[in-house]
């Protein structure tokens, strides 16, 4: 197995990202498993200043939404947009040194967060790492759009539609990034811009770009639609921004802000509809019958519609008031990293014969580990929801009744009906941890020892072809 | 030969001119005469290609236009591909999936220019503009400024460095929605800690107005319950932040106990 330190095209940049990027994934469980615990624990286990709730909450979303996002978004964008536009990455020096300056502000920002904690970045922040960060994703982005000027095939494959999407949202979430907060109403108007772009937009994004291509490539089937392809995409490009006002309802919002978001919100079932038709009509034609494969792919499609049910759901008027400022919303926004990190799994498994030449088999652990990762987040999700549920009512019941456990004196009550959810959802992050060991596992075994196949090569095809 | 055109249009239910278009182009990559080429469509027969073979490569086309083509394996060579797409020309049916594939063909400016639009609506029409108006409503009205010590804005700045709003609001909702209670006119221009520290999610107890309320109104409750909260209240986990400096502790107190002040 050779790394190449400066890799020459972007398959010896995959080769780099793909031995990295179960790593990443397992450095994301790891933290959230310790924010689950010091959350848990908070009074029984020792604390200081890197060691407490607080911090690790930061942290362990800098490390999910920021760093593995950005990962992700590089080494998707890498391997898969050289192959959607059947040409090889225009200027790939520089592209190669931009999507690493993606991924290293991205860290410097984690490093810096347990180094000082106090100057990690938050919402409202106009320092010069945040600048830096906005002005290399908007390199990217003109590289992006640079190759797909210049695509060599007659139409744009649905992977690089997607990523184009994620990388445009990304840097509007970094320029809601920066905005200011003057006035209170600035607070919601801030989190939910950049709530719905970066983790709503950005995280489904790159997950439909991957779940396109492994659904057409990985399983060899005939993608079914590219009209409905085309209506999921703009449907969730035009709708998904404008989710999250609805978890910020009575609040300082404007009412009407939180009706359109409530209305488009709705409308999110017409591109989950096309999505769902898509996809059924494409996998039954699947040529690759390996089982866990599809499995994997089909636990990451689950996530990712029951995600996006649980966005309609929080529209329905009787609902929305309950679930507001609930952890309701982190289900949703769990769902869509979730099934990101879920389709990451059988997307490096696909990529292993291709970037190194290493058969991939699919063995008893790949498929305990398939099963063990999809259900534990599948009940994890469900387990926020069902949080955001019992302590929307606990707190409207008691509002209702003249007692206020919004305030503290019934909490208790709330407590009563949440604590054994948050336990359940302790373990459950340690079994997501578990899964991730085992998927590092089983990627550097195959790396490491698995039997010399075939590899992929990069070359140009002649756009002449078709025209 | 224009009668076995008209016989050979009538037979593929095609134009004539699309016919004798796709003859010469298949003359021309066979070697044959377009009369012969015409002629062997007319009695339903292939020159040079096997017509299973030539529905196969078709197929490959329509399945995965983009992946397929593009995802060059060392199994299938890039000029492989080629040929693949060169024999779909050999019959006139494939002409006319030909066409239709150019028919698909997407400009990169349109799609790019399309996402780009979306982008800028929504940066414009769901933030910067909502944004814009709700600051000058507030900057128009009377009484929008709050007025709060030094000590009590260092303390707002140790809640938001704890990250105590991860858990704790300071909102009232349902039964005095936040936008009819007064709230968002009185802070204008607060610091931008007291804005953050409103909180989006509402695990723990809402501390808009922790400082009118028993026991969070005691000073030194509060105190022992920041700094050792087992000891005083054990129901409930809740950090300990007993590492905090004295004077930072002092300041989240003091930030606390003006709560219910602050935001009402």
């Amino acid at each position: 197995m050779k790394i190449k330190l400066i890799p020459k095209n972007e398959q010896d940049l995959s080769k780099v990202f793909i031995f990295l990027l179960p790593l990443v994934v397992v450095l994301s469980a790891l933290l959230n498993f310790l924010k689950e615990v010091f959350r848990s624990f908070a009074n029984v286990l020792p604390g200081n200043q890197i060691l407490n709730y607080g911090l690790l909450d930061k942290i362990s979303n800098q490390v999910t939404y920021n760093f593995l996002f950005s990962f992700t978004l590089v080494v998707t964008v890498v391997y898969l947009l050289s192959k959607s536009l059947g040409r090889t990455i225009i200027i790939f020096p520089i592209f190669f040194l931009t999507g690493l300056g993606v991924i290293g502000v991205e860290f410097v920002d984690v490093v810096i967060g347990f180094v000082s904690p106090n100057l990690l970045l938050d919402l409202g922040n106009s320092s010069v790492l945040l600048l830096l960060k906005t002005l290399i994703v908007g390199a990217f982005l003109g590289l992006i759009l640079l190759n797909v000027l210049a695509k060599k095939e007659p139409s744009i494959f649905l992977s690089s539609q997607f990523l184009v999407g994620a990388v445009i949202f990304y840097l509007i979430s970094l320029l809601v990034y920066r905005s200011d907060f003057v006035v209170m109403s600035d607070n919601f108007y801030v989190n939910a811009v950049y709530l719905s772009t970066h983790i709503y937009v950005g995280c489904s994004f790159v997950f439909l770009a991957i779940l396109y291509f492994l659904i057409t490539k990985g399983l060899q089937a005939t993608l079914f639609s590219k009209t409905l392809g085309g209506i999921s995409f703009w449907g969730y490009l035009f709708l998904l921004p404008w989710t999250g006002f609805k978890y910020f309802y009575g609040t300082t919002l404007p009412d009407w802000i939180e009706n359109v978001s409530i209305y488009l919100s709705l409308s999110l079932i017409i591109p989950l509809l096309a999505l769902i038709v898509n996809y059924s009509k494409t996998v039954i034609t699947k040529e690759n019958k390996d089982p866990i494969f599809s499995v994997l792919i089909s636990f990451a499609f689950v996530v990712f519609g029951f995600t996006n049910v649980l966005q309609v759901i929080s529209s329905i008027s009787n609902v929305t008031p309950i679930v507001s400022l609930t952890n309701f919303e982190y289900s949703v926004r769990y769902g869509y990293m979730y099934s990101l990190i879920l389709i990451l799994i059988p997307f490096v498994y696909h990529l292993v014969p291709k970037i190194y030449g290493r058969e991939f088999i699919y063995g008893r652990l790949e498929t305990f580990n398939a099963y063990l990762m999809g259900m534990s987040v599948v009940l994890g999700l469900s387990l926020n929801a069902l949080i955001g549920i019992n302590s929307g009512f606990a707190w409207n019941a008691g509002a209702n009744a003249g007692n206020p456990t919004i305030y503290g004196e019934g909490f208790l009550i709330t407590w009563s009906l949440i604590s054994t959810p948050y336990t359940f959802n302790l373990f459950l992050s340690l079994l997501f941890l578990l899964s991730t060991f085992l998927f590092t596992l089983s990627t550097l075994k195959a790396i490491i020892g698995g039997a010399v196949t075939e590899s992929e090569t990069v070359s140009e095809v002649s756009g002449g072809t078709y025209e | 030969m224009s009668e076995l055109l008209a016989k050979v249009a009538e037979i593929l239910g095609a134009p004539e001119t699309l016919v004798q278009r796709s003859a010469e182009a298949r003359a021309e990559a066979s070697g044959n005469t377009v009369d012969e080429i015409l002629q062997s469509w007319a009695g339903g027969e292939t020159i040079a290609a096997s017509a299973p073979e030539v529905k196969e490569e078709v197929a490959v086309v329509e399945e995965a236009p983009v992946e397929e083509v593009a995802v060059v394996e060392e199994e299938a060579p890039v000029e492989e591909v080629k040929e693949e797409v060169a024999v779909v020309e050999e019959a006139v049916e494939q002409v006319f999936e030909e066409e239709s594939v150019e028919l698909k063909n997407e400009s990169s400016l349109a799609f790019i220019t399309g996402v780009i639009g979306v982008a800028i609506f929504t940066y414009f029409f769901a933030f910067a503009i909502p944004k814009n108006q709700s600051q000058d409503l507030v900057a128009e009205s009377l009484n929008n400024e709050i007025e709060v010590s030094q000590e009590v804005l260092k303390g707002a700045q140790v809640y938001n460095e704890l990250n105590c709003q991860s858990c704790h609001t300071q909102n009232v909702r349902l039964l005095i929605p936040d936008s009819q209670n007064g709230k968002i006119l009185k802070n204008r221009f607060a610091d931008e800690a007291i804005i953050k520290n409103t909180g989006l999610l509402r695990l723990g107890p809402d501390l808009s107005t922790s400082a009118t309320r028993e026991p969070t109104n005691n000073k030194s409750w509060l105190s022992r319950y920041l700094k050792d909260s087992a000891s005083v209240r054990d129901e409930i986990p809740h950090p300990n932040y007993d590492f905090l400096t004295s004077t930072d502790l002092d300041y989240l107190l003091t930030y606390l106990l003006s709560l219910g002040e602050v935001n009402e």
